[in-house]
């Protein structure tokens, strides 16, 4: 057998490889997530006087009142449908009244705002009175989530050799790119240096300078925006560095908003400046705008050209979501709105559809998750049909990419011309891919973004491109299950919508490059090319990283597993 | 926080759909992939000139048609008039004939699969031969036969399917490709269709078959009437004329001089309804499928036809239209007691949809008429063929012709099409054909040698 073949059998071999190992990795993220460390048991109890019945309270924030929905349900006439909330803070525990008739008692006294309650203390709603006693007096087993392995089993995989396993991967991308077909060097060597320069240096960070144990959202979202990084080398090298600098700042934003978002009663101080600060963004957008692509969201200073919106989206999130006891005042609900018309205003003024499209989702997600609401879910949606009929009235070119959907080969070299390529070039690459670098769907306009789902394919195999699918739907399932483990519903709310926010627009940029939607020409969380768009999703990942209340504990060496 | 939770199943809802979504995705791009990679554009087939690894194409007796060199270039092979013959069977290398093997089965050649992509290394590529069942002698001697005209003559072997003839022109060299530009548009239009399975043309007289066919099951004593023609016949103010008077006819004489006058009032009297029946029990307006190939539909419509219309009808003018294979199917159906065997090309089908069984060749079709019908029609196309056989001295090895020709009338500035369908009654050679040639002129004297051409090819 000849040199050269058996270099070919290589490389192929390789190119199988390479799908399993990306499976590897998202299940071993994915194990990692669903692996828990607080067994199922209440966090303190309320123990009610004069009887020997005792109430488990199981989460950071508790509602109590007599609607059945409540954490702690009182079957009392007296007390209101929505009482108090009874909460833990990294202080001790809070009795806060959310505007009940008859009103909360700690120990006989009147609780006005947030109150401190102890062990032993008396907390009196209506004609009912608990007594605060430690978590440990409960003995009855509780029901453990699905979502989460058994304490008992096996640990996953540890964090530092997830992310040997996610540098194995990006090495092979960047060696596959060196011996790519046009162009043969070393440079995707180098920007893969400096990618697990970035990425290891967050690792040491998380580890030593934060202590925190878990790191597998961050390993997953580093996996993800590595891949994207690798496929831009044989592309354009510049964009390669730029994604790399966007993806270090990214990093940092994350870093910064996990610590600042560590207290949720600072959050919610400062709600009214971020949302002021949102709108100022949105409003110097819309003065100072430049037209790209039919949409007019990017703003350019110097050499550097950022899209506002795309830091909005962590505002929006940011605003939306509030802890149990801010969440029902209506206040909060008011300003929320008023946010959201502001914001998909401004979007649609723009002209940046896809982008309004994803906050409007946004929308429905946060106010179903505050209201649990179905008719004003609903009826909003109604309006945003009426109001989408309406732009596609207005704006020729909104209802030219409609035209084109699922009639693809038909406007092939016209209107559905990108559409045509990804779907062609997706099959071109096959379960094993072209090879890094040696794809034709590069050269059609904005694949490294809007298609990039068929880049990936292209080069990497369809396989590839489907598990960062499942990436993100795992990352979906695990911001849905941490909510009840949550320090807040601050945290929960914010972590399902940044999910939901995530799942919608992978949704869009998918389904749209491949014709099951129309293409709407957003991007693909963490993969795609853009420095606004990958330093937001950075942002929103912080939202789920802060949701696990694992996040925030300090390291410490765990002790002897209890039975 | 329970509330938060049991609303947090909205996005778990979601997350659901666009699982479903991506599903969806994957089922879509199992389907499609093998159509999606052969379009024109695709860069990865370009860079290699699309075809440079592809598999050969051979012709029933293992000739190569095409087939790739060691450089990678893709040779055809014959003479320039057999590399015509076949250029609406095998292909250029561009995509331009869609009918064609090269373009229909472009990532069989290549071997394309989901599997593998087309990223492979030279080295280790999988390409296929496909096999047809065509004989390249047979379809050179057809096209030369056309003589330059415009037309098509397909002949199938109506016990097994298999297509051993089949041209089109107007043609040209699949290894040297005309370049068509606004100047010699006119010269080629047409070029790129498959005549044989991509054109319908007005069948004319041998569209009396199918209305003896309707006459046979619908009027009893059909056999036993005599028609008066005098040349002409009115209906509606309109005359229906044959050539010479062919005096008292009996249906049988009718149909064997092709007497337009008798067949005229024939259809007059079967009506719209029996007429469309017999029509589209034999295949007009009905969607047939060679090898994967959509067939151009043949079509007869009377709906809005007044009593003069029907009549033309009738003798296949007005609107009819008819397509060469679908008349070659027809006449393989008289052959065989009423039900025709689907004709098909591709020997090695690999394709998926064949593999599912979808539109494998070979296959019994649908009735089209009862054995009885049959063996009565088969008579008259006897007595036709013998007609001309006494007269005009058709004979080929000794095989019993069966047949109907047919001189359409398109454009009175224009030469009629030239007609020719039947078959031979064999069991050695059991051989249905069609044949037309544009601008003709009569079927006898324009279509008749073509289909003799290929049959005397393939006897010997």
């Amino acid at each position: 057998m000849n040199f050269q073949a058996f270099l070919d059998i290589a490389v192929v071999a390789l190119r199988f490889l390479m799908p399993i190992y990306a499976v590897v990795i998202v299940y071993q993220c994915y194990a990692s997530m669903r692996r828990h460390r607080r067994p199922e048991k209440p966090l303190v109890t309320l123990q009610v006087k004069g009887a020997k019945q005792k109430v488990p309270v199981l989460f950071w924030e508790n509602s109590i009142g007599r609607s059945k929905g409540s954490d702690i349900c009182v079957l009392d006439p007296s007390v209101s449908r929505e009482h108090c909330v009874l909460l833990r803070r990294q202080e001790g525990w809070f009795v806060s009244d959310i505007g009940s008739k008859s009103g909360t008692f700690v120990n006989e006294k009147k609780a006005r705002d947030r109150t401190r309650v102890l062990i032993d203390d008396e907390i009196r709603v209506g004609n009912t009175t608990f007594i605060l006693k430690r978590g440990d007096e409960y003995k009855e087993g509780l029901r453990p989530s699905w979502f989460f392995s058994k304490a008992s089993n096996k640990g996953s995989l540890q964090p530092y050799k997830l992310m040997i396993l996610i540098t194995l991967f990006h090495l092979f991308m960047a060696v596959e790119a060196c011996f790519s077909n046009e162009v043969k060097d070393f440079m995707p060597l180098m920007i893969f240096v400096c990618l697990e320069v970035i990425i290891w240096a967050f690792f040491f960070v998380s580890s030593f300078v934060f202590n925190r144990i878990n790191f597998e959202i961050e390993a997953l979202m580093l996996f993800l925006s590595g891949i994207g990084v690798m496929l831009l080398v044989r592309q354009d090298v510049r964009s390669a560095f730029v994604q790399l600098i966007a993806m270090t700042v990214g990093i940092v934003f994350f870093c910064f908003l996990v610590k600042f978002i560590e207290n949720p009663d600072r959050v919610n101080s400062w709600r009214l400046a971020i949302m002021i600060g949102a709108v100022v963004l949105l409003l110097i957008n819309l003065v100072f705008g430049r037209v790209q692509n039919g949409a007019a969201n990017w703003i350019t200073i110097g050499s550097v050209s950022v899209q506002p919106s795309e830091f909005v989206k962590v505002a929006y999130i940011f605003v939306g979501a509030a802890a149990l006891d801010k969440l029902q005042t209506k206040r909060n609900f008011i300003e929320f709105i008023i946010f959201s018309a502001i914001c998909v205003g401004a979007l649609a003024i723009m002209g940046d559809f896809g982008t309004a499209l994803i906050f409007f989702a946004t929308f429905l997600i946060i106010a179903f998750m505050r209201s649990g609401d179905f008719k004003t879910v609903i009826l909003a949606l109604v309006g945003a049909v009426f109001a989408g009929l309406i732009v596609l009235k207005f704006k020729p070119y909104v209802a030219e990419r409609f035209s084109s959907w699922g009639h693809v080969w038909e406007n092939a070299q016209t209107t559905a011309y990108q559409q045509a390529r990804v779907l062609t070039y997706t099959a071109s690459g096959g379960i094993p891919g072209v090879g890094v670098g040696n794809g034709y769907l590069k050269y059609v306009a904005a694949s490294e973004s809007d298609l990039v789902f068929g880049l990936v394919s292209e080069e990497m195999g369809v396989v590839i491109a489907f598990v960062i699918a499942a990436a993100i739907i795992a990352l979906a399932f695990y911001s849905r299950a941490i909510t009840t483990r949550s320090r807040s519903t601050f945290y929960s709310i914010s972590a399902c919508c940044a999910a939901g926010l995530m799942i919608f627009q992978s949704a869009l940029n998918i389904f749209g490059a491949t014709d099951i939607l129309p293409l709407t020409g957003v991007t693909l969380p963490f993969v795609s090319a853009g420095g606004s768009s990958i330093i937001a999703c950075f942002g929103l990942m912080a939202f789920i990283k802060a949701a696990d209340e694992r996040t925030y504990a300090a390291k410490r060496i765990r002790p002897k597993e209890e039975v | 926080m329970k509330r938060i939770m049991q609303r947090s199943y909205l996005i778990f809802f979601i997350t659901l759909a666009f699982f479903a979504g991506v599903a969806f995705l994957a089922v879509k791009l199992v389907l499609g992939s093998a159509d999606w990679v052969s379009k024109p554009y695709n860069g990865h087939m370009a860079s290699s000139s699309g075809l440079s690894q592809a598999g050969s194409i051979l012709d029933r007796n293992d000739n190569a048609f095409v087939e790739s060199d060691k450089d990678g270039k893709r040779k055809y092979n014959g003479d320039y008039d057999t590399r015509c013959s076949y250029l609406h069977i095998v292909g250029d290398n561009s995509l331009n004939i869609s009918t064609a093997v090269q373009s229909m089965y472009r990532t069989e050649l290549t071997g394309y699969s989901l599997l593998f992509g087309l990223g492979m290394p030279k080295s280790l590529k999988t390409n296929s031969d496909i096999k047809l069942t065509v004989d390249i002698d047979a379809t050179k001697a057809a096209y030369q036969a056309l003589d330059g005209k415009k037309g098509a003559c397909v002949v199938y072997n109506y016990k097994t399917g298999e297509i051993l003839c089949s041209t089109s022109s107007l043609s040209y060299d699949p290894a040297d490709p005309p370049e068509i530009t606004k100047e010699n548009e006119e010269e080629y239009s047409g070029v790129y269709l498959d005549n044989v399975v991509s054109s319908a043309y007005t069948p004319g007289s041998i569209f009396k078959t199918v209305t003896a066919a309707c006459a046979i099951e619908n009027i009893p004593d059909i056999y036993e009437r005599t028609f008066d023609c005098s040349g002409a016949y009115e209906i509606e103010g309109d005359d229906i004329t044959c050539e010479d008077a062919h005096g008292t006819v009996t249906f049988e004489e009718a149909y064997a001089y092709s007497c337009n006058v008798a067949f005229a009032k024939i259809a007059q009297e079967l009506g719209t309804e029996k007429l469309t029946k017999t029509a589209e029990e034999m295949g007009f307006n009905k969607q047939f499928v060679m090898s994967n190939i959509n067939v151009q539909k043949s079509s007869f419509d009377v709906k809005e036809a007044n009593d003069n219309q029907l009549a033309w009808s009738g003798i296949g003018q007005h609107t009819d239209l008819a397509n060469p294979l679908h008349m070659a199917m027809m006449c393989g159906a008289i052959a065989n007691d009423g039900t025709p065997v689907v004709p098909y090309h591709v020997s090695n089908n690999t394709s998926i949809f064949a593999k599912l069984g979808l539109t494998k060749g070979g296959q019994t079709g649908e009735k089209m008429l009862s054995p009885d019908t049959a063996e009565k029609v088969k008579d008259l196309m006897r007595k036709a063929a013998n007609y001309y056989y006494n007269v005009r001295g058709l004979n080929i090895a000794g095989l019993d012709f069966c047949a109907k020709t047919g001189t359409a009338e398109v454009d009175k500035e224009k030469q009629p099409n030239a007609w020719f369908i039947g078959f031979t009654e064999s069991d050695e050679h059991p051989y249905a054909f069609a044949v037309v040639v544009e601008e003709g002129g009569y079927g006898i004297s324009a279509a008749t040698p073509v289909a003799v051409a290929a049959i005397n090819e393939l006897v010997n």
